[in-house]
């Protein structure tokens, strides 16, 4: 069983709740630093047994840099079982970023929209 | 359909019958597989919006809270009072195997408390956006884990459906023409060299008349 790291990417004054929470906090206000930052903590690796697996296994970016992520990216980062990365909507409300993600999951899966 | 570019042999029919034969196991294995994962994503997503609307909801208060209170205090004053914060969280993580796809299960474990600062110089608006941050907590990653299913059910689901549909409608109908072809094929030799005996015995038997 390994322990692992949550981090949270976002805004400085909107992450600073999650700090207290025990997530680590990553600095980051425009989408291109954030993608930047999802990279980098994606290659973090640890060694656990002789094994390297990733250090972190959850990764929330806040929706309105996540937005911005290029479908080529996105792919490129999910490719993996760890981390996870997921959009939580920020202080601005919900953009329905994350409906409109599930949504081309369910169309992918499925063919069709059946959400709605 | 098309043919397969192969010699219209005997040896050749053989190898393709077998092959037709293994092509027709894997498609229904195929098919039982994509059953199955469709049923496990079915399961999963419609729970993956319904807390994906919870977490909108509820984060988004929370967030409001946590401005308000940013606003009210210095910024250093907010960062001070929360670096005394004695929450831990422990996640640990299993993976689960699905129909050969694995998905994550995460376990959360709290310990500590996150206000552990005075009440003097903090606004109430921070004990409140903490405290709901902190309720919140287990369903992101609840979250987390399912919409990480999800995904990988997904990725899993296409291409899954790609090989059931290369199968069915391209690999097993080709085959099967092969397969005809060839035996016509061979009829068609079989009767030309039937004839061309009767023939040749007709001549033998005109030329000792």
């Amino acid at each position: 069983m390994n322990q692992y790291k949550m981090a949270i990417i976002g805004p400085r004054e909107a992450i600073l709740g999650f700090k207290a929470l025990g997530l680590e906090p990553v600095y980051a206000t425009e989408p291109k630093e954030a993608v930047e930052h999802l990279y980098s903590l994606r290659r973090e690796k640890v060694d656990v047994e002789g094994e390297s697996i990733s250090k972190y296994a959850i990764l929330f970016i806040m929706e309105e840099l996540a937005r911005d992520v290029t479908a080529e990216d996105y792919k490129k980062l999910s490719s993996e079982p760890l981390p996870a990365i997921i959009p939580l909507p920020g202080h601005l409300g919900t953009t329905g970023y994350g409906l409109q993600k599930l949504k081309a999951i369910v169309e992918k899966a499925v063919g069709m929209d059946i959400l709605s | 359909m098309a043919i397969l570019n192969i010699n219209p042999t005997r040896m050749a029919l053989l190898g393709l019958k077998k092959k037709i034969a293994s092509a027709k196991r894997g498609h229904k294995l195929l098919k039982d597989k994509q059953d199955g994962l469709m049923q496990k994503f079915m399961e999963i997503i419609r729970e993956a919006k319904k807390i994906r609307e919870e977490v909108e909801e509820r984060l988004g208060s929370a967030f409001k809270n946590f401005i308000r209170a940013g606003s009210l205090m210095s910024e250093e004053f907010v960062e001070g009072a929360l670096l005394y914060s004695t929450a831990k969280t422990e996640l640990t993580v299993k993976t689960k195997n699905v129909m050969s796809v694995r998905i994550p299960q995460f376990k959360l474990e709290t310990s500590g408390d996150v206000i552990t600062y005075g009440y003097l110089q903090t606004s109430g608006e921070l004990d409140m956006s903490l405290q709901s941050f902190q309720d919140v907590f287990p369903l992101l990653i609840q979250l987390a884990e399912i919409e990480k299913s999800a995904e990988a059910l997904a990725d899993e689901l296409e291409k899954t459906r790609r090989r059931v549909n290369a199968l069915e409608y391209r690999m097993i109908p080709d085959l099967e023409d092969t397969i005809k072809f060839i035996q016509m094929k061979l009829g068609e030799m079989e009767r030309g060299s039937i004839i061309n005996t009767m023939v040749v015995k007709a001549k033998i038997e005109a030329q000792a008349q």
